[in-house]
């Protein structure tokens, strides 16, 4: 069995799903067995999902059009350039 | 000593005497492995031929070559017995240093520097390795004899460090500091899977006067592809032919099954197509049918073997990955399962014969010689990168008529490119820089940026990813002006983050919180990172950039951006538990 420091090392590839098959299984298999990695693993998880679904910092709809407008009419009355 | 006993064979054992001679001693790594003297006495006829035996590449460029793979594979014990050897060699300590902190260019001739980039290349990312490599070591001055001899070294280095893994001996001389190895993201070459040769001329041996192959063809009924392609060094066929017999050949320890199944599953973790052809082959010979050899280089814990076996198996596999260490309690836990110190030396030997053979082939590309059930692929090798690699023309940009009309003087299109991107700029400069009303001036400056410069832009990356890259450095230069103590580009010097709490979230933890409250907790959570970390994350959880336009836009390395991203999830995930873990008291923790 691999160790949970062993498991932290390629925890961010694991997380990407960049690790070969058979050492996926490898750290599915620890992760199996040691509660305190499992629980890391699982709300690490979580907090990208939560992160990437928060639609945080978006612009709101009503704000595109006055800043885009402001864009163009620098870049029309040459101040742009 | 190291995890296994050790016996005493006498002054005079053969092995030990070619040891001491060549290696000033006889290194721990081999009196780890007195408790069977017949795998010592393969290894010693595949040493002699390969490593001490006067051929065309030096001494020196051979222990060259097995101390910078040796640094690769993180081996403190090879590492400080070649660097020993190679100052016994004369090499200056200076020459030394440079080879162990990976800095070649500096310390060697041009042709020693390729020499070990191609043998680093073969041991670290052997199905990425091509034809191409090949020629630019011709292109040095490298014969095909000399290449071979290449090739053979560095599969004797995955050798040893799989030996020095497995057995763990004390060093016999003073160990170097050994830099953190960098080959944690994939080459940009194309994935070529081991079988793009044969790459070196070989010549016709017959089986009736070359007894190697009168014995392959006994035992195999066939000469293999691998053996046909080193016919330019027939004493080191004869040498492998005695470390396999003294290895693979008898049953009193490990079965023969057995020594196929670690031999299947060590090939299947390093994806070597070839081999794991050879090996389903061979057990379906000793009598599995082929379905069940398949689902043992699938995956052996869904095969029909003993609970033992799959112990042996689990070892073997950790052994075989070179991504850990191997430590006593694997050790033990073998012993629980009832095995012997033999049997876990055997498995340690089958295990580096393996790598050994394993590099070798590919370093070769050797063609299989029996129809391979599952061909190995980018997917298997990273299955999240197989889909970033296009594999059918370039990657399509949509923005690709609008930038052409914009270049022509149609501004009406740049208007709708500002509109089509303004939400994803504007979610990049906030979330990098942090304040919305700095964010918005950066806003203009981008696209005015973008403006000024489109008449260069040649369409090698997408708009999109141009756009993020000015987008980015904007909000850099921002931060830099505004923060010029807070370091963006400083290095990590590998400061781990240990996550505190441990608390279990629940199964739906975002049902907790409406979404505007759920956004508020992940900006001002994101606020709060540092910046270098931010930027990451927001480029890679916020945008949903890959990693590798992630480092484009930043100037960074990939293995910098997936670390800071670690790091920065990792962060991030305890900024949030308390909100989202559930407590204690219902978990019973």
């Amino acid at each position: 069995m691999i160790t949970c420091s062993e498991f932290m090392a390629e925890f961010g590839d694991y997380l990407e799903s960049e690790v070969p098959t058979k050492v996926r299984r490898q750290l599915e298999d620890h992760v199996a067995h040691c509660r305190t990695c499992q629980v890391i693993c699982d709300s690490t998880r979580k907090t990208v999902k939560i992160v990437t679904d928060s639609r945080s910092f978006d612009l709101p709809e009503s704000a595109v059009k006055p800043i885009v407008d402001r864009i163009m009419a620098k870049i029309r009355t040459g101040q742009g350039s | 000593m190291s995890y296994l006993q050790e016996v005493d064979l006498g002054g005079t054992f053969p092995p030990f005497v070619s040891f001491e001679e060549h290696f000033g001693v006889v290194p721990n790594l081999f009196r780890a492995q007195t408790l069977l003297p017949r795998v010592l006495e393969g290894e010693a006829e595949l040493m002699g031929a390969v490593l001490f035996k006067d051929s065309i590449l030096s001494r020196i460029q051979k222990e060259s070559i097995l101390l910078a793979v040796g640094v690769e594979y993180q081996s403190n014990y090879c590492v400080a017995l070649h660097y020993q050897v190679l100052r016994s060699l004369g090499v200056a300590v200076s020459q030394l240093d440079q080879i162990v902190t990976n800095n070649r260019k500096a310390a060697l001739s041009t042709s020693d520097a390729a020499l070990l980039d191609f043998a680093i290349k073969l041991a670290m990312r052997a199905p990425w390795l091509s034809r191409e490599d090949i020629e630019l070591l011709r292109d040095c001055g490298f014969n095909d004899e000399s290449i071979l001899e290449a090739i053979l070294v560095t599969s004797l280095a995955s050798f040893l460090c799989t030996l020095s893994t497995g057995l763990s001996p004390s060093p016999d001389f003073e160990p170097r500091v050994i830099p953190t190895s960098n080959h944690t993201s994939p080459p940009k070459a194309a994935y070529v899977g081991g079988t793009g040769g044969p790459y070196l001329r070989a010549v016709e041996r017959s089986p009736e006067s070359f007894p190697p192959f009168a014995i392959f063809l006994e035992r195999f009924g066939f000469i293999p592809n691998l053996s046909r392609a080193q016919t330019l060094r027939p004493d080191v066929l004869e040498a492998e032919v005695e470390l396999f017999g003294s290895v693979l050949g008898p049953k009193d320890v490990l079965s023969h099954v057995q020594k196929e199944c670690i031999l299947l599953v060590a090939a299947a973790t390093n994806l070597n197509t070839y081999c794991v052809a050879d090996h389903c082959e061979m057990l379906h010979i000793m009598g599995l049918s082929r379905e069940e050899a398949d689902q043992i280089a699938l995956d052996h814990h869904e095969a029909d073997l003993p609970k033992e076996t799959k112990a042996l198996l689990d070892f073997a596999l950790k052994l075989a990955s070179r991504r850990f260490r191997i430590n006593r309690e694997d050790i033990d836990e073998l012993i629980g399962h009832g095995f012997t110190e033999e049997h876990i030396l055997e498995t340690v030997a089958v295990t580096a014969l393996n790598n050994f053979l394993n590099t070798l082939q590919m370093g070769l590309g050797t063609t299989p010689d029996v129809k391979p059930r599952h061909v190995y692929t980018l997917k298997d090798a990273l299955p999240a990168l197989a889909e970033e690699y296009p594999t059918e023309g370039a990657k399509v940009d949509p923005d690709a008529s609008l930038v052409a009309r914009v270049q022509a003087g149609d501004l009406e299109a740049f208007e709708e490119l500002v509109i089509r991107h303004s939400r994803r700029v504007h979610r990049t400069l906030v979330g990098i820089i942090g304040n919305v009303q700095e964010a918005e001036d950066a806003f203009q400056e981008t696209f005015l940026k973008a403006f000024r410069h489109i008449g260069s832009f040649e369409g090698r990356s997408t708009f999109s990813t141009w756009l993020l890259s000015i987008a980015s450095n904007t909000a850099l230069q921002c931060l830099r002006e505004r923060k010029p103590l807070e370091s963006f580009d400083e290095e990590d010097h590998g400061e781990e983050f240990h996550p505190r709490l441990v608390r279990a979230w629940g199964d739906n933890p975002e049902q907790l919180y409406s979404e505007a409250e759920r956004r508020e907790l992940v900006e001002r959570a994101v606020m709060r990172l540092p910046s270098k970390y931010r930027v990451v994350l927001v480029l890679r959880d916020i945008e949903q950039v890959s990693t590798g336009e992630a480092a484009a836009a930043l100037n960074l390395e990939i293995p910098t951006v997936k670390s800071r991203l670690l790091r920065a999830r990792l962060m991030l995930r305890e900024a949030l538990a308390p909100h989202f873990a559930t407590s204690a008291k219902r978990m019973g923790l």
